[in-house]
Protein backbone atom coordinates (compact mmCIF):
# COMPACT_ATOMS: atom_id res chain seq x y z
CA UNK A 1 0.00 0.00 0.00
CA UNK A 2 2.73 2.39 0.53
CA UNK A 3 4.21 1.71 -3.13
CA UNK A 4 0.74 2.72 -4.24
CA UNK A 5 0.65 6.00 -2.40
CA UNK A 6 4.17 6.46 -4.09
CA UNK A 7 3.14 5.71 -7.33
CA UNK A 8 0.10 7.85 -7.42
CA UNK A 9 0.65 10.92 -5.68
CA UNK A 10 2.32 12.83 -8.76
CA UNK A 11 -1.39 12.56 -10.52
CA UNK A 12 -2.69 13.93 -7.43
CA UNK A 13 -4.00 10.96 -5.31
CA UNK A 14 -3.47 11.26 -1.50
CA UNK A 15 -3.70 8.36 0.61
CA UNK A 16 -3.62 7.91 4.63
CA UNK A 17 -3.64 5.29 6.83
CA UNK A 18 -6.82 5.60 9.11
CA UNK A 19 -6.27 3.56 12.72
CA UNK A 20 -9.60 1.87 14.34
CA UNK A 21 -9.03 -0.66 17.46
CA UNK A 22 -7.11 -3.82 17.92
CA UNK A 23 -9.25 -6.27 15.74
CA UNK A 24 -6.81 -9.10 17.55
CA UNK A 25 -6.03 -7.47 21.28
CA UNK A 26 -3.32 -9.50 22.74
CA UNK A 27 -0.78 -8.97 25.76
CA UNK A 28 1.67 -6.80 23.86
CA UNK A 29 -1.16 -4.51 22.32
CA UNK A 30 -4.07 -5.10 24.20
CA UNK A 31 -7.48 -3.75 23.41
CA UNK A 32 -7.33 0.28 24.05
CA UNK A 33 -9.08 2.24 26.64
CA UNK A 34 -7.48 5.57 25.70
CA UNK A 35 -7.04 8.00 22.94
CA UNK A 36 -3.46 8.18 24.48
CA UNK A 37 -2.99 4.46 24.00
CA UNK A 38 -4.50 4.44 20.85
CA UNK A 39 -1.90 7.27 19.89
CA UNK A 40 1.02 4.67 21.05
CA UNK A 41 -0.36 1.77 19.28
CA UNK A 42 -0.24 4.01 15.93
CA UNK A 43 2.73 5.10 16.66
CA UNK A 44 3.65 1.06 16.21
CA UNK A 45 1.73 1.26 13.33
CA UNK A 46 4.41 3.58 12.19
CA UNK A 47 7.44 2.73 13.16
CA UNK A 48 6.84 -1.23 14.02
CA UNK A 49 4.87 -2.23 10.61
CA UNK A 50 6.55 0.33 8.29
CA UNK A 51 3.47 2.50 7.69
CA UNK A 52 4.80 5.46 5.92
CA UNK A 53 1.50 7.70 4.87
CA UNK A 54 0.02 9.98 6.88
CA UNK A 55 -2.50 8.26 9.72
CA UNK A 56 -5.18 9.53 11.14
CA UNK A 57 -7.30 8.46 14.34
CA UNK A 58 -10.43 7.73 14.73
CA UNK A 59 -12.62 8.44 17.90
CA UNK A 60 -12.15 6.15 20.71
CA UNK A 61 -15.70 5.05 20.10
CA UNK A 62 -14.90 4.32 16.45
CA UNK A 63 -17.56 6.82 15.10
CA UNK A 64 -15.90 7.11 11.83
CA UNK A 65 -15.37 3.25 11.32
CA UNK A 66 -18.59 2.10 12.14
CA UNK A 67 -20.18 4.36 10.30
CA UNK A 68 -18.64 3.30 6.88
CA UNK A 69 -18.74 -0.43 8.11
CA UNK A 70 -16.52 -1.48 10.86
CA UNK A 71 -14.47 -3.80 8.17
CA UNK A 72 -11.05 -4.30 10.07
CA UNK A 73 -8.92 -3.61 6.91
CA UNK A 74 -11.19 -2.27 4.10
CA UNK A 75 -10.45 0.66 1.89
CA UNK A 76 -12.50 3.43 0.41
CA UNK A 77 -11.46 5.86 -2.22
CA UNK A 78 -12.97 9.82 -2.47
CA UNK A 79 -13.02 12.49 -4.90
CA UNK A 80 -12.57 16.05 -3.57
CA UNK A 81 -15.90 16.54 -3.06
CA UNK A 82 -16.72 13.72 -0.36
CA UNK A 83 -17.91 10.99 -3.05
CA UNK A 84 -16.64 7.47 -2.52
CA UNK A 85 -16.25 6.16 -5.39
CA UNK A 86 -14.59 2.83 -4.67
CA UNK A 87 -15.11 0.81 -1.62
CA UNK A 88 -13.75 -2.74 -0.48
CA UNK A 89 -14.47 -5.06 2.55
CA UNK A 90 -10.39 -5.76 2.39
CA UNK A 91 -7.63 -3.52 1.47
CA UNK A 92 -5.41 -5.01 -1.62
CA UNK A 93 -2.68 -2.56 -3.36
CA UNK A 94 -3.47 -4.27 -6.80
CA UNK A 95 -7.40 -3.99 -6.48
CA UNK A 96 -6.61 -0.54 -5.47
CA UNK A 97 -4.43 0.75 -8.37
CA UNK A 98 -6.87 -0.71 -10.88
CA UNK A 99 -9.39 1.39 -9.38
CA UNK A 100 -7.47 4.59 -9.15
CA UNK A 101 -6.67 4.21 -13.34
CA UNK A 102 -9.62 3.61 -14.08
CA UNK A 103 -10.90 6.82 -12.27
CA UNK A 104 -7.72 8.94 -13.26
CA UNK A 105 -8.95 8.39 -16.78
CA UNK A 106 -12.66 8.96 -16.05
CA UNK A 107 -11.21 12.58 -14.51
CA UNK A 108 -9.00 13.52 -17.79
CA UNK A 109 -12.26 11.93 -19.77
CA UNK A 110 -14.06 14.70 -18.31
CA UNK A 111 -11.57 17.51 -18.73
CA UNK A 112 -11.58 16.79 -22.55
CA UNK A 113 -15.42 17.51 -22.02
CA UNK A 114 -16.42 13.67 -22.17
CA UNK A 115 -20.36 13.59 -21.32
CA UNK A 116 -19.89 10.91 -19.03
CA UNK A 117 -22.88 9.22 -16.79
CA UNK A 118 -22.20 6.90 -13.59
CA UNK A 119 -23.18 3.41 -13.11
CA UNK A 120 -23.05 0.80 -10.19
CA UNK A 121 -20.76 -2.17 -11.28
CA UNK A 122 -19.80 -5.61 -8.93
CA UNK A 123 -16.86 -7.23 -9.20
CA UNK A 124 -15.35 -9.78 -6.99
CA UNK A 125 -11.43 -9.03 -6.72
CA UNK A 126 -8.91 -11.72 -5.30
CA UNK A 127 -5.86 -11.29 -3.08
CA UNK A 128 -3.34 -13.30 -1.90
CA UNK A 129 -3.82 -15.24 1.17
CA UNK A 130 -0.82 -14.81 3.15
CA UNK A 131 -1.64 -16.86 5.81
CA UNK A 132 2.11 -16.79 7.38
CA UNK A 133 1.82 -12.81 7.53
CA UNK A 134 -1.60 -12.96 9.23
CA UNK A 135 -0.06 -15.37 11.73
CA UNK A 136 3.36 -13.32 12.52
CA UNK A 137 0.55 -10.31 13.18
CA UNK A 138 -0.92 -12.10 15.55
CA UNK A 139 2.14 -13.77 17.48
CA UNK A 140 3.08 -9.81 17.62
CA UNK A 141 0.08 -8.82 19.04
CA UNK A 142 0.78 -12.03 21.74
CA UNK A 143 -0.10 -15.41 22.48
CA UNK A 144 -3.69 -14.25 23.51
CA UNK A 145 -4.64 -13.32 20.29
CA UNK A 146 -3.09 -16.15 18.59
CA UNK A 147 -5.00 -18.36 20.78
CA UNK A 148 -8.34 -16.64 20.50
CA UNK A 149 -8.48 -16.46 16.82
CA UNK A 150 -7.85 -20.08 16.62
CA UNK A 151 -10.84 -20.80 18.90
CA UNK A 152 -13.10 -18.53 17.33
CA UNK A 153 -13.37 -20.90 14.12
CA UNK A 154 -13.99 -17.67 11.57
CA UNK B 1 -25.89 2.01 24.15
CA UNK B 2 -24.46 4.90 25.42
CA UNK B 3 -21.41 6.31 24.06
CA UNK B 4 -19.63 4.77 27.33
CA UNK B 5 -20.73 1.31 26.50
CA UNK B 6 -20.25 1.74 22.80
CA UNK B 7 -16.97 2.98 23.26
CA UNK B 8 -16.44 -0.19 25.63
CA UNK B 9 -18.19 -2.83 23.44
CA UNK B 10 -16.02 -1.30 20.08
CA UNK B 11 -12.77 -1.82 21.66
CA UNK B 12 -13.44 -4.87 22.69
CA UNK B 13 -11.30 -7.37 25.12
CA UNK B 14 -11.53 -10.55 23.24
CA UNK B 15 -11.66 -11.75 19.78
CA UNK B 16 -14.53 -13.91 19.89
CA UNK B 17 -17.98 -14.11 17.17
CA UNK B 18 -20.12 -12.57 20.01
CA UNK B 19 -17.87 -9.57 20.31
CA UNK B 20 -16.62 -9.24 16.73
CA UNK B 21 -19.15 -10.15 14.47
CA UNK B 22 -22.25 -7.55 15.89
CA UNK B 23 -19.56 -4.62 14.30
CA UNK B 24 -18.89 -6.16 10.79
CA UNK B 25 -21.64 -3.94 8.70
CA UNK B 26 -20.43 -3.28 5.28
CA UNK B 27 -23.58 -4.46 3.91
CA UNK B 28 -24.88 -0.99 5.09
CA UNK B 29 -22.37 1.01 4.84
CA UNK B 30 -22.24 4.55 2.96
CA UNK B 31 -23.25 4.23 -1.15
CA UNK B 32 -20.79 5.08 -3.85
CA UNK B 33 -21.88 7.96 -5.71
CA UNK B 34 -23.55 9.64 -2.78
CA UNK B 35 -21.83 12.33 -0.48
CA UNK B 36 -20.19 10.64 2.28
CA UNK B 37 -20.41 11.30 6.21
CA UNK B 38 -17.64 13.56 7.37
CA UNK B 39 -16.21 13.32 10.96
CA UNK B 40 -14.11 14.50 13.16
CA UNK B 41 -9.68 13.16 13.15
CA UNK B 42 -6.36 13.33 14.95
CA UNK B 43 -3.22 13.66 13.48
CA UNK B 44 -0.18 11.12 14.72
CA UNK B 45 1.30 14.50 15.88
CA UNK B 46 -2.30 15.55 18.08
CA UNK B 47 -3.50 18.40 15.87
CA UNK B 48 -7.13 18.26 15.11
CA UNK B 49 -8.63 17.46 11.42
CA UNK B 50 -11.49 15.79 9.62
CA UNK B 51 -12.09 13.11 6.65
CA UNK B 52 -13.57 16.38 4.39
CA UNK B 53 -10.35 18.19 5.01
CA UNK B 54 -8.50 15.31 3.48
CA UNK B 55 -10.38 14.56 0.86
CA UNK B 56 -10.84 17.59 -0.43
CA UNK B 57 -7.17 18.17 -0.47
CA UNK B 58 -6.15 16.00 -3.44
CA UNK B 59 -8.34 14.77 -6.82
CA UNK B 60 -8.80 11.41 -5.18
CA UNK B 61 -8.04 10.15 -1.53
CA UNK B 62 -7.13 6.22 -0.56
CA UNK B 63 -8.60 5.53 2.74
CA UNK B 64 -7.15 2.75 4.51
CA UNK B 65 -8.74 1.60 7.40
CA UNK B 66 -6.89 -1.08 9.93
CA UNK B 67 -4.79 -1.44 13.50
CA UNK B 68 -1.72 -2.55 14.27
CA UNK B 69 -3.45 -6.03 15.09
Amino acid sequence: MNEIAERFAPQGVGSVFLYTHEAHPGEYYPHLTSLAQKFDHARALRDVLGVARPILLDALDGACHRAYGSMPNMSWIFNRGGVPIYKSDWSDAASIANALEYQLDVLERRRGKERLAPFHVERLDYRTSDRQGFADGLARSGPKAVREFAEAGL
Amino acid sequence: MDTSEITTAYNYDSFTPEKVLPWLNFAHSPALGQPAPDFPLWRLDGAPTSLSEVWSQHRLTVVEFGSFT
